[in-house]
């Protein structure tokens, strides 16, 4: 193996192995509340999502602000072939990530603008699909949204379908950091006219990417519309979800392959438990955290991680040292 | 015919405070190179501050308008010292100057809940619904109003660039900051006064908003998307080309009802931001605004 990832230790690896072999046993062994059930089948949902936006916003550095179309499109085309065509729930749900991915490539001539230009058209593009979508009644229910046909057998296998997915995104993501792929990408983070010098197509990697991307949450979406049965364009396109997408991968760990993940979990328990506790607090609150990320600790928790595990291995050798 | 001058008027009437809007994100993007993602959030902050100054304290939201002013000056000049400043160097302009300018703007808009709740607001005078007639139709006093003051702060915006001390520093650090260095001007004051001077025509812009429109805590993302449209269309460094720009984007949200459903005319302004980031990413007169 060739290319470096110092973010992903060997134990971590491990840990991460095992923390899914518990998840996948525990609704049997344990009798779950619904409410943690909720809990945990939303963070999986969130994590898959999250990853695949990181593909796009740290892998290529593209940071999207406008993630929540894709997901929104995954979830109406699910639903809409749900209810009208009766297909297989699972047939439904790949249908709606095509969809999404296939939407995503309508992004293609956005793709020249970097850095911030690129942010600003997302949001564009975002609140173009939330509008369209809410005037197209006869397709989404419009404002009052669509109620899903979900019974409840299915609702609580969901809990496995959402894990297996999460960890398929999470493998994929760790194949595609691992891979040249992922080095191109990290070219054209780095330096996308000098990747371009060196024969990488920046136009034709950062589409597939962010079709790959698309169709990932657009999966999510579909499985995020099954488990909850009811959605509505304005919630699911809303500008507030495609920020959410922008603030567990920062509080996790932007750019690293397996740090969103960290930062979906944060983000749901937290989410439930200041909207819960302190409903009033909680868009400040999430300020102040961005604020504190960006400004001392870039990679998030992360980041926070590897510095404190770098503390711990400095005092360990100074003690090996003293003794010796 | 009545109708299409009906609709030219209005349109005019937009454009005055659609270029107040762009002004403030123009000149911190031109100078400081940072995308102030925080200014939906300052203008709804200016709404607010001119509400509760004429409700608590009677003053005339016109009037209110030097307070207002100062007031957003000394909260850009804070944002710029406390935060922006801090950012780790080159990342200005990225990814990360836009979350930290995002995160000011979600705690000014929880403060705002806080204080005021989300219900929608608006500043009533007693000549808000008085109207003139123009060109024979009927305009509203606010709205003539509202236009006076953009075309007042854009002349000024235009004197005090080009003929103070201030004014030639602030352009000659947008041009070339390390070489600003050398003739002795002290580059970080330059950034922090630009900063402020931006928020305080951001904050301007939400008292003229206030007195026209309704607007809650949540308001200001579709102004911020519309000052950034306005931006790119005009290109940077161009006042004239800033107010072209508002013109032309009002004239499209206005006239775009003879084709789209009402719902969807405040679309239009999105699409004409991408339409616009996609194809003449330098504005429509020249000056790149892609680096």
């Amino acid at each position: 193996m060739t290319a470096p990832s110092p973010l992903i230790p060997r134990r971590l690896v491990a840990g991460f192995v095992a923390g899914f072999a518990i998840l996948a046993v525990l609704p049997v062994g344990v009798e779950l509340s619904p409410y943690a059930h909720n809990l945990l089948t939303s963070s999986f949902i969130m994590i898959a999502g999250v990853l695949a936006w990181n593909w796009m916003g740290g892998f290529v550095g593209q940071v999207s602000f406008g993630h929540a179309s894709l997901f929104g499109v995954g979830a109406f085309v699910s639903a809409r072939l749900m209810l009208s065509v009766h297909l297989p729930v699972p047939a439904c749900w790949l249908a709606g990530a095509v969809c999404a991915g296939v939407f995503a490539l309508a992004a293609h001539p956005m793709l020249r603008l970097r850095g911030p230009y690129f942010s600003i058209a997302t949001i564009g593009f975002g609140e173009i699909s939330r509008q369209v979508l809410t005037y197209w009644e006869r397709f989404t229910g419009g404002a009052s949204g669509l109620s899903l046909p979900i019974d409840a057998v299915l609702k609580y296998q969901l809990y496995w379908w959402a894990l297996g997915f999460a960890v398929l995104v999470a493998l994929a993501s760790v194949a595609i950091r691992r891979s040249s792929l992922g080095l191109k990408l990290l070219a054209i983070k780095a330096d996308a006219d000098a990747a371009a010098d060196v024969g990488i197509s920046t136009t034709f990697y950062q589409d597939v990417i962010f079709m790959l991307s698309g169709t990932v949450v657009g999966l999510s979406g579909g499985l995020w519309a099954s488990y909850f049965g009811f959605i509505e364009p304005s919630d699911m396109l809303g500008f507030d979800r495609s920020i959410a997408f922008v603030l567990m991968a920062v509080v996790g760990g932007i750019g690293t392959s397996l740090g969103p993940v960290l930062g979906a979990v944060v983000f749901v328990l937290v989410r439930t438990y200041l909207l819960a506790s302190y409903p009033e607090l909680y868009l400040g609150l999430y300020g102040l955290l961005l604020i504190c990320i960006i400004l001392f600790e870039p990679l998030g928790l992360t980041g926070l991680g590897l510095r404190v595990v770098a503390a711990v291995q400095r005092a360990r050798r100074r003690r090996s040292r003293e003794v010796v | 015919m009545t109708r299409f001058v009906d609709m030219l008027v209005a349109a005019v009437l937009l454009a005055g405070l659609y270029a107040t809007m762009a002004y403030g994100l123009g000149l911190i993007y031109g100078v400081l190179r940072v995308v102030n993602l925080a200014h939906g959030g300052v203008i709804m902050v200016g709404a607010y501050l001119g509400w509760v100054l004429h409700e608590r304290l009677g003053i005339d939201p016109y009037l209110a308008i030097p307070i207002v002013a100062l007031a957003s000056f000394g909260l850009g000049v804070a944002m710029y010292a406390l935060l922006v400043q801090r950012l780790p160097r080159g990342a200005a302009g990225g990814p990360a100057s836009l979350l930290l300018l995002f995160g000011v703007w979600l705690v000014l808009r929880n403060i705002a809940y806080l204080l005021f709740t989300g219900n929608d607001q608006a500043i009533r005078t007693a000549y808000s619904t008085q109207s003139r007639m123009i060109l024979g139709t009927h305009v509203a006093v606010s709205r003539l109003v509202v236009l006076g003051i953009a075309l007042a702060i854009a002349v000024t915006l235009q004197l005090v660039l080009r003929r103070t001390q201030l004014g030639r520093a602030i352009r000659a650090v947008a041009q070339n900051a390390d070489s600003c260095t050398l003739v002795g001007i002290d580059v970080r004051r330059i950034y922090m006064l630009t900063f402020g001077i931006g928020t305080a025509l951001a904050g301007v812009a939400g008292v003229l908003f206030a007195t026209i429109f309704p607007f809650n805590p949540a308001s200001g993302a579709s102004e911020l998307l519309k000052s950034f449209v306005v931006v790119v269309l005009g290109g940077l460094g161009s006042i004239t080309g800033v107010a072209v720009a508002a013109l032309i984007v009002a004239l499209a949200e206005v006239f775009s009802i003879f084709v789209l459903p009402a719902y969807l005319t405040t679309t239009v302004g999105f699409l004409l931001l991408v339409v616009v980031l996609v194809l003449r990413p330098g504005g429509l007169f020249g000056q790149r605004v892609l680096s």
